[in-house]
């Protein structure tokens, strides 16, 4: 066996399986959908549908909807990048302060930081709701001690995203930290050593140390939780219950979730689907080439 | 070069005091839970704000155990979780390093690819997703959501592996190449301990997308002796009544394993290169 | 370095897993028939207990009920059913008829069931559509009523005036601190299903007999301002109410009444209540009673069944509406049944609870079978809590309600 052979059959036996499964799993699944966004399947064309051109995409941009398409896509935008930005600082943040070699009870700090992600979200995200009570919600209870006054957290719209906000960042910064974590593990301490003997401040070892080490692992977790956030309709049905007020809190995907089981209107569930997944596709396409993490950073 | 001592005390200080805070904002909310697992005639909400309630009891975890069937979905969530995450472990472990380590033909559009899987909305893809299972026999199996799990978690895996060894320096290789070690030997026994976080990380992420996982196995599974825990905490909900207190109860004894394993698997994920295994 | 994972444990936890879970067994070449329903706990006690009775009867077929949340049966049912596979059986309210048959999933049912075996149901217990036979009932149900706290109310209003004026009676601050802490009357009202009482009460309807929605009329509009009165200008009910911090308050003994249904009354008296249940009150103004949306609860047959499970889903419907089925829930669940003889029982007629529900159902309007209903609640919902978050007046939601639905309505036929 000649030595390159024998290299692409190690390739080969590492890539291979991992392929094999996702694209046994997910090709026929993403073809039935690109030709059903092309079709008129709905309620009176379940099973008889053709296809019918571009009609759902035309829909999708110009169909009147309450609330407007544009005005949603944007909350989206503002829901994706304040969480995102929150679970990664917090995360990090608190990655940073565990890592520290003076602090005792690390193993107890970070079990008790893991749990918001390890409790079943159902029951929490309910919890959330009711401490978000006017009356009766711890919340409003704490603020009003503090000398804060009282929000009416579910039933302004900004209040009510402002709330969900806050229920999926607490959600969500502990996997965020864990990941941090476990990246900051690769930094070898003489590196730090090195940049104290040259009496380097907290912020250039920051800089120039902790952040580009932890990239490669930090920059496809942001852009995946990205992905997963951008979709993520659970948090706000549930804190919000399904949209409250007035259907004020919600993003694209809950226009997929209505069109496809509240109206079964399947081809333009599949149509608006095709579009969110362009959108995400052009980020992502962006912010990998920006931080170039497809690349070896040695 | 010693540090000036006041300084190191505040920072630790202003540490500790930010993690106590922090575990507090984590607690509390799950504390929540705790105090519906613990009240009687299954209220979610209370106008009071106790943490353990006037009249608690722990009849919501005696009937938990002794009316339902929470033992056996216990097992059957176990058996699928755990197969889930030996899978995504190794696939995704050999797969990133493939994608580190080795240029060829297609890599970035492949780890691209990978990403692309993620983006298109779930909803619609329960639909061909049943019909694809229904074709294949794979409704009703344990196969099949193992398969739709798996699937599910590799892409996340696969580059938080990739992403990690690549942090690794490829002299160590080398080095392991000059004793006498085969590619594969350099592989498992230089490289991967040394990527233990990140395993670590694989197992959790494995792990959990697995253990919480409802809608795909509430279309796959219609067999009661099928059901997950995540199913089967779902019946305790019901439109307007749902039997919160075991719902409460569950939940509680559903992140036992998530905490116990985080706890058993932690030590890994500190350890690594920082251990001083590659230095000197 | 040792880093070995632990093998052991690991391979224990696996085998003690295997022997927990629902793998192997001995095979079991029973009929199976499978029943998905979205029943709350104690009904599927009672299913249960029936069903065991059957399948001791029929030791040749295995019976199994399968809870699905409400939202989750109908789309669950409908991929399922496009792939061909399904339950052969799905339990439910009268809603999922119209879907369900427009997509052409359930069968019509009126060959496969004798004139003298649907003669024993109350008309209202069949549920037609298109002119054939889709579901048949073994209860009535979905309706609301007016839960009262016998502590604090000790007789019912029966006209909105009498509402306000007990709600302001009980509506106080208790302990002093300058806070209401108990309220005369809680509900989920920020969800439309639970305002169609106040807007039948003034004279309004969803939809008229061709199904094309009527939300802009004087009923939604006075509806709607008499909701709002009593949280702004009586003051009876909390500033902020969903579900959960209804049945809280209500349970915690921190309001007089709530509008709930039959379902959440045995959950009250688990909480050590002393409840009382009227049906909800006149409105003086138009004579009329507050009505609500009533549906039968039954059963249909999925289109794709075999001609052998036909013939045992058939038996098993049969068997699971019979008089003696019927009597055993009514008697253990409260729920009112459809069989004529069990409706003429002496517990019936002679049960305070089961009367009044009896009454409520009597004043309400049964929910539309058609799949509009659906557009119809998402174009009332933001304009309702519009309305009640002040940012709409009750004129411009109505005229807005309708609008949303006939759009909705296009989209959904296109």
């Amino acid at each position: 066996m000649s030595p390159s052979l024998r290299k692409n059959l190690f390739i080969a036996f590492l890539v291979a399986p991992a392929f094999v499964i996702l694209i046994g799993v997910v090709v026929y699944p993403f073809v039935y959908n690109v030709v059903l966004s092309f079709s008129n399947m709905n309620l009176r064309h379940i099973r008889d549908w053709e296809i019918v051109g571009l009609r759902n995409y035309v829909k999708v941009f110009t169909e009147p909807s309450q609330p407007d398409f544009y005005v949603i896509f944007i909350k989206t935008v503002v829901w994706t990048v304040v969480n995102l930005f929150f679970h990664v600082v917090i995360g990090v943040f608190l990655a940073l302060v565990l890592n520290q070699k003076e602090i005792r009870g690390k193993g107890i700090f970070r079990t008790v930081l893991v749990l918001p992600w390890a409790v079943p979200q159902l029951i929490v995200a309910l919890t959330w709701r009711g401490m978000f009570n006017y009356e009766y919600g711890s919340i409003n209870q704490i603020m009003t001690r503090l000398g804060l006054p009282a929000v009416e957290w579910l039933r302004g719209p900004t209040e009510a995203f402002i709330a969900v906000i806050i229920t999926n960042v607490w959600l969500g910064f502990p996997f965020m930290m864990v990941i941090a974590l476990g990246a900051l593990q690769s930094i070898p301490h003489d590196l730090y050593e090195a940049a104290d003997i040259d009496g380097a401040s907290w912020y250039h070892k920051l800089r120039n140390i902790t952040i580009p080490l932890i990239k490669p692992v930090m920059v496809p977790a942001i852009t995946l939780g990205t992905i997963w956030t951008f979709n993520n309709l659970n948090i706000i049905w549930l804190v919000s219950n399904a949209g409250e007020p007035s259907d004020s809190t919600h993003i694209l995907v809950s226009f997929v979730y209505k069109a496809a089981f509240n109206f079964y209107r399947y081809g333009y569930g599949a149509a608006l689907s095709m579009v969110i997944f362009f959108i995400l596709l052009a980020f992502s396409l962006v912010f990998m080439r920006r931080t170039k993490a497809a690349d070896a950073v040695y | 070069m010693p540090k000036p001592t006041f300084k190191r005390n505040l920072r630790v200080t202003a540490s500790y005091a930010v993690l106590v805070l922090f575990c507090l904002i984590a607690v509390y909310p799950v504390s929540q839970v705790l105090t519906v697992s613990l009240r009687p005639a299954d209220r979610l909400l209370s106008t009071s704000l106790e943490i353990i309630p006037a009249n608690a009891t722990l009849d919501n975890y005696i009937n938990l155990f002794t009316r339902t069937d929470f033992l056996r979905w216990m097992g059957n969530s176990v058996l699928v979780t755990l197969t889930v995450t030996l899978t995504g472990v190794a696939l995704a472990s050999t797969a990133g390093y493939g994608f580190s380590r080795f240029a060829f033909v297609g890599k970035k559009a492949a780890l691209q690819s990978m990403l692309v899987t993620q983006m298109f909305p779930a909803t619609m893809l329960l639909l061909p997703m049943y019909i694809m299972l229904v074709k294949l026999g794979l409704i009703n199996s344990y196969l099949g959501i193992m398969i739709m799990y798996s699937a599910t978690a590799l892409p996340f895996c696969v580059w938080q592996m990739k992403g990690y060894y690549d942090t690794i320096p490829s002299s160590l290789e080398e080095a392991g190449r000059i004793d006498g070690c085969s590619q594969f030997q350099t592989f498992t026994k230089i490289i991967l301990p040394l990527a233990s976080p990140a395993l670590v990380i694989t197992a959790l992420f494995s792990f959990m997308s697995s253990w919480t996982e409802y809608v795909v196995a509430a279309q796959i599974l219609q067999d009661t002796a099928l059901w997950t825990l995540p199913i089967g905490l779902k019946s305790f909900e019901s439109n307007m009544s749902t039997e919160w207190g075991l719902y409460g109860a569950a939940s509680m004894i559903v992140t036992v394993p998530v905490v116990v394993l985080f706890l058993s698997l932690s030590k890994y994920l500190v350890s690594g290169l920082t251990l001083g295994s590659v230095k000197g | 370095m040792r880093y070995g994972l632990p093998i052991r444990p690991l391979f224990l936890l696996l085998a003690a897993a295997v022997s927990l879970s629902g793998c192997g067994g001995p095979k079991d070449d029973r009929v199976r028939i499978t029943i998905w329903h979205q029943d709350r706990p104690d009904v599927r006690d009672v299913l249960q207990k029936q069903l065991d009775r059957f399948m001791a009867l029929h030791p040749e077929v295995k019976v199994e009920q399968l809870f699905k949340e409400t939202e989750e049966l109908r789309s669950g049912f409908i991929i399922a059913a496009i792939a061909g596979q399904g339950p052969e059986i799905v339990y439910g309210p009268s809603d999922q008829v119209g879907p369900f048959q427009v997509m052409d999933i359930i069968l019509p049912l009126d060959s496969l069931f004798d004139r003298t075996f649907l003669d024993q149901f109350t008309p209202k217990a069949l549920t037609y559509y298109k002119g054939r036979l889709y579901k048949i009932a073994d209860k009535m149900g979905n309706h609301l009523t007016l839960v009262y706290n016998k502590k604090l109310v000790p007789v019912p209003p029966r006209t909105e005036a009498e509402l306000v004026a007990m709600g302001k009676a009980l509506t106080k601050d208790t302990n002093g601190d300058g806070k209401v802490d108990q309220y005369g009357l809680t509900w989920n009202y920020t969800e439309p299903f639970f305002f169609i009482p106040f807007m039948t009460g003034f004279g309004g309807w969803i939809m008229d007999e061709e199904d094309r929605p009527t939300l802009n009329t004087a009923g939604t509009v006075n509806g709607l301002k008499f909701i709002k009165a009593l949280r702004d200008e009586h003051r009876i009910i909390p500033n902020e109410a969903d579900y959960n911090i209804a049945d809280a308050l209500f349970k915690d003994g921190h309001a007089g009444m709530i509008i709930n249904g039959d379902w959440s009354w045995a959950g009250y008296q688990k909480a050590g209540l002393d409840i009382g249940v009227a049906p909800l009150p006149k409105i003086t103004s138009t004579g009329l009673w507050c009505g609500t949306m009533v549906s039968p609860k039954g059963f249909s047959i999925n289109a794709n069944i075999t001609e052998e499970k036909k013939r045992w889903a058939v038996e098993l419907i049969r068997y699971l509406t019979s008089e003696e089925n019927q009597m055993e829930a009514t008697r253990t669940l409260f729920t009112m049944p459809t069989n004529r003889n069990v409706i003429r029982s002496g517990f019936v007629q002679n049960n305070e609870i089961l009367r009044n529900s009896q009454i409520q159902i009597d004043n309400g309007q049964p929910m539309p079978v058609v799949p509009e209903l659906r557009a119809i609640w998402d174009a009332m919902r933001p304009s309702y809590q519009a309305v009640l978050a002040g940012s709409r007046s009750p004129e411009q939601a109505a005229t807005d309600m309708q609008l949303q639905a006939l759009q909705r309505i296009r989209e959904m036929n296109e």
